[in-house]
């Protein structure tokens, strides 16, 4: 058994299905994201991790100990919350205390410095005497995040902790917290709606759609081969065509006829095409289109090219240049090509 | 300084727009509240012989055991309605600004209910509802707290009781204001640090809630020091409290200089509360 097993979970707030049987074995030490638009149902999972909402069914086990039933103060866990939930009335070295005092485990002078430690550790241990409300965004954030670690929570929940920071501070921030997570090996659950901060801070990505686990996998894997139309949308919006394989190859909805090895059986199917692994010009297989829109991008440029009846997208370098209406061939090699499940 | 450029930016109108808009508050507050104050005050200081000191009527009040007494009960009751209220209102505001909607509405219009009604009916059903025979004297002497022929009327306990339900409302939605401000995912994360329910309540909320319930209390403290109807009616003549003394004194002995001068001193003890506060609060916000 695993050192987080989640079992069928269901959770409706009303007529609302918000989470439709979901399991889930997360490993000790493992950092996992839960990413998926909003409305998936990723923060209720968090939630009943947490103990914030009861389960309608299934079951939470923690390092072989079922906690469904226990309240939140009983579980040992931590949780960061995308408002960062500071408590104003207190200094920030009282914040990161606050766990500690609540638990009682041991001496003020002890809470103390273990408070300072984890205040060192996200570098803010000069601000302990501020306010929180004195601070930045930014340093309310590792303020928020200290006082998480301070008491080696058994797992640690983090729901959507970046998505009120600027671009630049998000950056640093992941690094910050790829890094303390190699440093305490925490076992780290984060919840997300943004594909890159998934992929680039997770071992693995379990991918949400409408209360049910889409995908669960490595993020190198998920995103190299994301499985179904929705996965490869959500991850990296990725180009789904329709298109119907036949004996002879694989037709498009223009009529042309493509050579793919490890097609599916005849029939229908939808073939995935990253944006990046497409270029302007030939390729070992190549599509004809007309170029709708070019979107200059700083380090490279998107085209929007119309295909028969599709739509897709390509991802090149600045020296490819074309301008819309010109006529002109999309080449990709065809071990690039994914087929949706 | 931004703030200095503020009138100009307004536009040139502005100034007599204001003097519009302020006019008949102003108007009203002038003529209806600080001239009658000011009488009072001019009233107060007038002795009732000529060539007496102007502190003569006030003396009066401090040399005479009787009157110490009533305000000595005056003020000791307003504290205990204050506290009872603040340990009533707390929860309940607390529990309608957490619960479903539906829930803490109906409570709330529960609350505020009374406050439709006269004062004067309210009293009149505590002096049923407390009086021999009725039902909370009935509970008690159930309770073994009484004896069965016990009634609460004419007791401190029976003012503070009915004037606790008369004042709750304004406890309650000014604590209710300062709650529903307190992010909920506050309370969340006490939880998952391992602070209980009550622990959640007493670390996070009760201090978060420090300003409505300081308010709420110097209203409450405010209103009931200078309550006439509930406790004269639940009270009795054997229980005066001051608004009542000052109402005896100018209907009834028609002694409108010390009356006056009781005023003053209700209207000082009020002011050296309200005061303070206001200076703090200034202070924190500042």
């Amino acid at each position: 058994m695993s050192f987080l097993e989640l079992s069928n979970i269901t959770k409706r707030f009303g007529t609302f299905e918000a989470l439709r049987g979901i399991s889930l074995s997360i490993e000790r030490g493992s950092f996992v994201s839960l990413l998926g638009p909003s409305g998936c149902g990723k923060t209720t999972l968090l939630r009943i991790i947490a103990g914030l909402e009861t389960p309608n069914g299934g079951s939470v086990v923690i390092d072989g100990s079922d906690v469904t039933r226990l309240p939140p103060e009983a579980r040992k866990l931590a949780m960061m919350f995308q408002s960062y939930a500071l408590l104003p009335h207190m200094t920030v070295l009282d914040n990161v205390r606050f766990p500690l005092r609540m638990q009682g485990s041991s001496s003020t002078a002890d809470q103390r410095q273990r408070a300072h430690e984890a205040l060192a550790l996200v570098k803010l241990d000069h601000l302990a005497d501020s306010r929180p409300r004195q601070l930045s965004g930014g340093q309310q954030q590792r303020v928020a995040l200290a006082r998480a670690i301070v008491y080696q929570p058994r797992v640690l929940l983090l729901d959507e902790p970046l998505s009120n920071l600027d671009a630049r501070l998000r950056e640093d921030m992941q690094i910050e917290l790829q890094d303390l997570h190699h440093r305490l090996g925490l076992t780290t659950i984060f919840v997300t709606h943004d594909q890159e901060e998934a992929l680039s801070l997770s071992d693995r990505v379990v991918l949400m759609r409408d209360g049910a686990v889409e995908r669960d996998a490595p993020a190198d894997e998920i995103y190299d081969d994301p499985g179904t139309p929705f996965a490869a949308d959500f991850l990296g919006a990725a180009n789904v065509l329709k298109v119907l394989v036949e004996p002879s190859g694989v037709r498009l909805s223009n009529g042309q006829m493509l050579t793919i090895g490890q097609a599916p059986k005849n029939g229908e199917a939808l073939l995935i095409l990253r944006q990046e692994d497409l270029s302007l010009g030939e390729g070992t297989l190549s599509l004809d289109g007309i170029v709708e829109a070019r979107v200059f991008m700083g380090t490279r440029v998107r085209y929007v090219v119309r295909v028969g009846d599709d739509t897709i997208r390509v991802l090149t370098d600045r020296d490819q240049s074309a301008q819309p209406g010109d006529r002109i061939t999309v080449g990709f090699s065809p071990e690039r090509a994914r087929w949706a499940r | 300084m931004p703030h200095s450029l503020r009138p100009a930016e307004r536009g040139a109108g502005a100034f007599g727009e204001s003097i519009l808009l302020i006019g008949p508050g102003a108007a009203l507050l002038i003529g209806a509240f600080l001239f009658p104050v000011g009488q009072i005050l001019v009233l107060s200081i007038v002795p009732p012989e000529e060539g007496l000191s102007i502190w003569t009527n006030f003396a009066r009040f401090f040399e005479d055991d009787y009157y110490l007494r009533v305000a000595w009960r005056t003020f000791r009751l307003s504290v205990i309605i204050t506290l009872v209220t603040a340990m009533i209102g707390f929860p309940l505001a607390y529990v309608v600004a957490r619960t479903p909607r539906v829930v803490g509405y109906t409570l709330l219009l529960l609350t505020v209910l009374p406050l439709m009604t006269s004062v004067v009916v309210r009293t009149f059903g505590w002096i049923i509802a407390l009086g021999r025979g009725g039902p909370v004297a009935d509970l008690l002497s159930l309770a073994g707290l009484g004896a069965r022929d016990a009634t609460l009327l004419h007791t401190e306990t029976g003012i503070v009781i009915a004037m606790v339900q008369v004042l709750l409302p304004f406890m309650t939605l000014t604590t209710l204001g300062v709650i529903s401000t307190i992010h909920p995912h506050l309370e969340e994360a006490s939880r998952t640090m391992g602070a209980g329910f009550y622990r959640t309540l007493r670390h996070v909320v009760l201090p978060l809630s420090v300003p409505g319930l300081v308010s709420g209390s110097l209203l409450v403290f405010a209103l009931s020091i200078s309550s006439f109807v509930t406790p004269n009616l639940v009270g009795g003549v054997r229980l005066p409290v001051m608004a009542g003394a000052i109402y005896q004194q100018a209907t009834s002995t028609l002694d409108w200089n010390f009356a006056a001068a009781q005023s003053t001193l209700l209207l000082a003890a009020v002011l050296g509360l309200l005061i303070p506060y206001l200076a703090l609060t200034r202070r924190r916000h500042g």
